[in-house]
């Protein structure tokens, strides 16, 4: 783990933070810096990265600097000329305003699908890619599925007649608050007249 | 022919040196395969420029099996995300049960008896045996060989039987909980597994006769799509995949976890970074997996019945007895039931070894009893990325050869 212990005190040098949690390290590094920081660690032996992790923050309670965040999980691969098995989390905080980040893709051929795939789940855009389109949802979806505003896909259910629940707007009815897992937020039921009538201001606001 | 990766993404005829034939330079056809074809393992549609036989550029359209596992998961307790995490890999799915379990468990601090331990370890590597027979019968009925496919599923529908007999389903066995499992093996099980090793190696050379030693295997798989170590790595190859191209890597030996520390298994390493190598690497592996279940079943009989889950009833659920006579034990019920536990705020990954290379889950808590965000490093996904590469300048029959040998499985790629 001496590679780990060098780049520890190269971040405590450069005053990055450092969390350590369940013998996992992270380190946060700003977002100018980061392509050239990961460009020398190549240079120095890590050269697997492992995964990309893409992190919505929008929702979380402990506050953060920015609402996104990518984390690169770079590893001096052992078994592997002077591998020594360091595992460490790069963390690039994104600003909504410009969700935009250097793609690694000139360094590692590996990150390819990994930041296709953040593209696609967080619309956070990698410069540079050469080939950044979405990979794992549909072509005619918009919005970015796993970003936290992102509502779970409910499909409307259709009865006779051309009635129909929206499911949002059916949980709305029932609770008056945003629908969650089932809905229910304690309180008793307002009734199906009452449902009936959200449904149909949703219906006519052309939602 | 040159295979510089930076030209990956680009497709004309002049960038690629045809040195073994010019004089069949012709204009570039673009094929389409898949999504839906018996040789892509799943639905995977590949796009391949073409010039003569001989493929320029390889695009793979992944996505016709993504289900949004990962948002749904953000929006169940812990332990009901367990019905998720086997559907992704549905041939080695104790594998993403058991790195799910692994995960949760550092963040919630649960302690995992010794003998479910052991149990986990024994299930897990029956569950990468039958993996890897499906990876060779189908990788060998890529390559036109249609006996070896009755023989692979013959020693697996026994893994199934087993795996059904201990969780009650044969893919999707949703055996292990958080802390432990959920409930202790069947009498006389190991007595089955004892049955299932003791005859497992003279099987596993009988595959290995019916292709190893072919000239026709042979000639047909050295030496094509080779992947040399250090683009293995750069591409972020893991599992028997890298292992072929010569890296020692495997996570049970690198990071161990579930106490594999505690078992003697060699890791094979091959050098030929080939489809030959990737096939074979695959054999050699399963008898280290039959050393590892022998040494799992001694334990488990020196062990002898001890408990299965972590006794904090915070995590567990109260056995069914307690329920009639202690109070306390119905109030923690109920609230795991209706709620679950809450782990504290914080992030963890735990990588594993699959059977197609790295697997770990990265989840992070809010201090919610739902996790608030889960990645999968699903590691055929990760492999996929190594198509284009692995087939470039490669004739356009070896294509699903290559496919084959990279082991991708389509529910592991989409999620």
């Amino acid at each position: 783990m001496q590679k780990l212990t060098q780049l520890l005190d190269q971040a405590r040098a450069k005053g990055w933070e450092i969390e350590e949690a369940h013998g996992n390290t992270w380190m946060v590094v700003p977002r100018t810096e980061f392509k050239a920081l990961l460009a020398g660690l190549k240079e120095q032996g890590w050269n697997y990265l492992a995964d990309i992790v893409g992190i919505d923050y929008l929702e979380y309670p402990h506050p953060k600097p920015e609402r996104f965040c990518v984390v690169y999980e770079l590893v001096s691969l052992p078994g592997y000329k002077e591998g020594d098995g360091s595992r460490v989390f790069i963390r690039v905080y994104v600003p909504e305003s410009n969700p935009s980040l250097p793609s690694l893709t000139d360094l590692w051929m590996g990150a390819d699908y990994l930041e296709r795939e953040i593209f696609d789940m967080f619309g956070i855009r990698f410069e540079g890619h050469p080939d950044l389109r979405k990979i794992l949802t549909p072509e005619d979806l918009e919005g970015y599925p796993l970003r936290k505003d992102f509502p779970l896909g409910e499909t409307p259910t259709l009865f006779k007649e051309g009635r129909f629940i929206d499911p949002d707007a059916f949980r709305a009815g029932l609770s008056g608050n945003k629908g969650g897992m089932t809905g229910w937020r304690g309180g008793s039921r307002k009734g199906y007249q009452d449902v009936a009538a959200e449904v149909q201001k949703v219906v006519k606001g052309g939602n | 022919m040159v295979r510089d990766p930076q030209k990956l993404h680009s497709a004309s005829v002049e960038a690629y040196d045809i040195a073994d034939a010019p004089e069949l330079k012709s204009e570039v056809m673009t094929l389409n395969v898949g999504p839906q074809h018996p040789s892509t393992h799943g639905v995977l549609r590949v796009v391949v420029d073409l010039s003569g036989e001989q493929i320029l550029r390889l695009t793979p359209h992944v996505g016709y099996l993504h289900t949004g596992f990962e948002k749904n998961m953000e929006n169940r307790t812990y332990t009901q995300c367990i019905t998720y995490t086997p559907r992704m890999d549905y041939l080695h799915s104790f594998s993403h049960d058991l790195a799910y379990a692994l995960s949760v468990e550092k963040l919630v601090g649960a302690q995992v008896p010794p003998r479910a331990q052991a149990i986990r370890v024994m299930l897990n590597e029956l569950s990468r045996i039958a993996s890897h027979l499906v990876f060779l019968g189908t990788g060998l009925l890529d390559f036109g060989a249609l006996t070896p496919f009755f023989y692979a599923f013959r020693e697996r529908e026994a893994v199934l039987d087993l795996f059904e007999w201990v969780s009650g389903q044969r893919f999707h066995h949703n055996y292990i909980r958080i802390g432990g499992l959920k409930e202790d093996l069947p009498p006389e099980f190991l007595g089955e597994v004892k049955k299932f090793i003791v005859q497992m190696p003279a099987r596993i050379d009988e595959y290995e006769a019916l292709f190893k030693e072919s000239p026709i295997f042979y000639e047909r798989a050295r030496g094509v799509s080779v992947i040399p170590a250090e683009d293995a790595i750069n591409l972020s190859l893991t599992g028997g995949s890298l292992r072929a191209s010569g890296v020692n890597y495997d996570v049970r030996k690198a990071y161990p976890y579930a106490g594999y520390e505690t078992y003697q298994f060699e890791v094979p390493v091959l050098h030929g970074g080939d489809i030959y190598d990737r096939m074979v690497i695959r054999i050699l592996e399963m008898r280290e997996s039959v050393k590892i279940i022998q040494q799992a079943v001694e334990r488990l009989e020196a062990l002898g019945p001890g408990p299965i889950r972590d006794p904090s009833p915070q995590i567990s659920l109260p056995p069914r007895h307690l329920l009639e006579t202690s109070m306390e034990a119905v109030i923690y019920h109920f609230k795991l039931v209706t709620e679950g536990f809450h782990p504290a705020l914080g992030e963890v990954y735990v990588p594993t070894e699959s059977a197609r290379g790295e697997l770990g889950y990265y989840i992070v808590s809010d201090g919610g009893s739902m996790p608030y965000r889960v990645k999968v490093r699903s590691p055929s996904f990760v492999n996929l990325q190594s198509l284009p590469y692995a087939c470039k300048g490669v004739q356009v029959a070896d294509m699903v050869a290559v496919i084959a040998s990279l082991d991708p499985v389509m529910g592991d790629v989409d999620r």
